[in-house]
């Protein structure tokens, strides 16, 4: 009997898992969340034997499916990575905050496992019929995940696309997400620049609802630095309020 | 929906009565309905708020979670709004949706503590957890819970200045838990709670071509790791004082709450296991009374007397 009490905790189970990238995964679950899910917002995964859930952008959404991609790296991810289809999973979310969508021509910058909420993002703006630009950097041509769209590459080695760091590109930009000096350098331009600029931030979470106030960044807000929760405040933030370490 | 509850699992500690045993910790469960999207909070034993200080409080710099083998390590630092925005903002909603709730206080010095317990009294809080062993803060806090004199003279003062139910959270981190808790006894707590984290380090190494990077984070340690410490702990408690003890320490399941019972806890506090299943409280208050009904027993009291036999 499913208690209407208990919201945003699914048992989900694996529709799709496929290598995108030399290191890269796609995940999909089916497990029907009831609500539309916003460009930006994250899930939070069990993993068998781990004491932290693992959060991860949201990639897609489709008919309560949600894609997300993730880079194996630890012991949560390798433990995803083992899965197979059809094994259930224990989901929640979507959790926090979302990008806030303006009918203006949007940049779009995004790197490596990254891209994940951006491209989900270009997907929403496309829907709407919002010109923008999503430019993407990558290692080199194998971390290039196959299930996404970009409009323009960068790899550090030049083997596909332009050569070179996607942040060594920017002259205008407007959302963007990962890595720290990815982050820190859009922010910085977009200042220089004066244009507005939207990020989304990562950190290890252990509540991921806001209480435990494990995942912190310090934010500029009324003229002082205040804590702000990546899971709740976030994980978007304006890339001018954000206080980089 | 939720929990139909029929009294058999009705807790007293030391007349605090609770609807049921299970207890949320400190930390890990916010300041009210945080958890609502996951649980009907209203229906657990109580939930212990985050920690209040005199004065709102930032916090610790930097990392502050940490994932291990067995748990995690915290490195908050009480971060927290302070009593006056508690009052004002997080006391509502407690009240409003009937949420039973353990005040947890924290300070550095015995005024402080003192003032916290007043202003308590004075807004008739029915119950606070004193928490003197707080591993991540400077000053205070964990002295007190380390040396039985500062302890007696520090719980003896928020004794003399709060009228509730007084529970005192005691800290592993020392030689005797058992000297710690008798002084917490003489000094008029009415129940202790045990054990907070353990002082813990995990040093992340990361070499990159010979390159060595180093993550270093020390705080405290908690998780299902800790959880025959804890117990442990409350045995050990258990045969020196007569006061009721609440035992936290990793716990995850059913059979962990049976195990703290048996060591001579009268309740437990979930922790970390919220944070990894956020609904875990109500699962396990589902299984508890279950547990009671199949085989038997009258209520939770002759479960418990039963484990000690």
């Amino acid at each position: 009997m499913i208690n209407e009490k208990i919201k945003k905790i699914y048992n989900g189970k694996i529709e799709r898992i496929e290598k995108v990238a030399q290191t890269s995964y796609y995940i999909e679950i089916n497990c029907q969340v009831p609500v539309e899910v916003k460009a930006g917002q994250f899930v939070t995964v069990y993993c068998s034997g781990l004491t932290l859930r693992r959060p991860f952008s949201v990639f897609s959404n489709d008919n309560g499916r949600i894609g997300i991609l993730l880079k194996e790296r630890g012991n949560g991810t390798k433990y995803l990575t083992s899965l197979k289809i059809g094994d259930n999973i224990d989901l929640i979310g979507p959790l926090g905050n979302q990008f806030n969508i303006e009918e203006k021509k949007s940049l779009l910058i995004g790197a490596g496992i990254g891209i994940a909420p951006i491209s989900f993002l270009k997907k929403e703006l496309d829907k709407k019929r919002i010109e923008n630009c999503l430019a993407a950097g990558f290692l080199n041509k194998k971390e290039i995940p196959i299930n996404i769209k970009v409009d323009k590459i960068y790899t550090d080695d030049g083997s596909n696309g332009e050569k070179g760091s996607v942040v060594d590109y920017l002259d205008e930009l407007i959302k963007l997400y990962h890595p720290l000096p990815v982050l820190k350098t859009v922010a910085n331009v977009g200042e220089k620049y004066c244009i507005a600029t939207q990020i989304s931030m990562e950190k290890v979470m252990a509540c991921a609802i806001g209480v435990c106030r494990g995942c912190v960044i310090n934010i500029k807000k009324n003229g002082s630095i205040v804590n702000a929760a990546v899971c709740k405040e976030g994980p978007v933030f304006n890339g001018s309020e954000v206080v980089w370490e | 929906m939720g929990i139909i509850s029929s009294g058999i699992l009705q807790t007293n500690l030391n007349g605090y009565i609770l609807k049921n045993p299970i207890i949320t910790a400190s930390g890990t469960y916010g300041y009210n309905n945080e958890y609502s999207d996951f649980v009907n909070v209203s229906t657990l034993g109580a939930i212990v708020t985050k920690a209040i200080t005199l004065e709102p409080r930032e916090g610790n710099k930097g990392i502050r979670i940490a994932e291990t083998k067995a748990g995690m390590i915290n490195s908050i630092g009480l971060e927290n709004v302070g009593i006056e925005r508690f009052l004002e903002e997080k006391l509502k909603v407690l009240k409003d949706e009937n949420i039973e709730f353990i005040m947890n206080i924290a300070g550095s010095t015995i005024r402080e503590y003192v003032e916290l317990a007043k202003i308590c009294d004075e807004n008739k809080i029915k119950a606070i957890e004193v928490n003197i062993s707080c591993p991540n803060v400077k000053a205070g806090c964990l002295e007190f819970g380390t040396e039985e004199n500062s302890l007696y003279e520090l719980v003896n003062s928020v004794r003399n200045n709060y009228r509730g139910i007084l529970i005192v959270k005691l800290t592993p981190n020392v030689t005797s838990i058992e000297k710690i808790a008798m002084a917490a006894q003489k000094a008029g707590a009415d129940a202790i709670s045990a054990i907070n984290t353990l002082k813990g380090t995990q040093i992340k190494i990361n070499c990159q071509n010979g390159e060595i990077n180093k993550t270093i984070i020390s705080g405290g340690y908690s998780g299902k790791g800790i959880k025959p410490i804890a117990v442990g702990a409350v045995m050990r408690i258990a045969q020196v004082v007569n006061i009721p003890i609440i035992g936290i320490g990793g716990i995850e399941t059913l059979e962990d709450v049976l195990e703290f019972f048996a060591a001579g806890a009268e309740a437990v506090e979930i922790g970390t296991a919220n944070f990894t299943h956020p609904n875990i409280s109500e699962t396990i208050i589902k299984e508890l009374e279950e547990y009671v009904k199949i085989n038997g027993f009258k209520d939770i009291e002759e479960l418990k007397k039963e484990l000690r036999s």
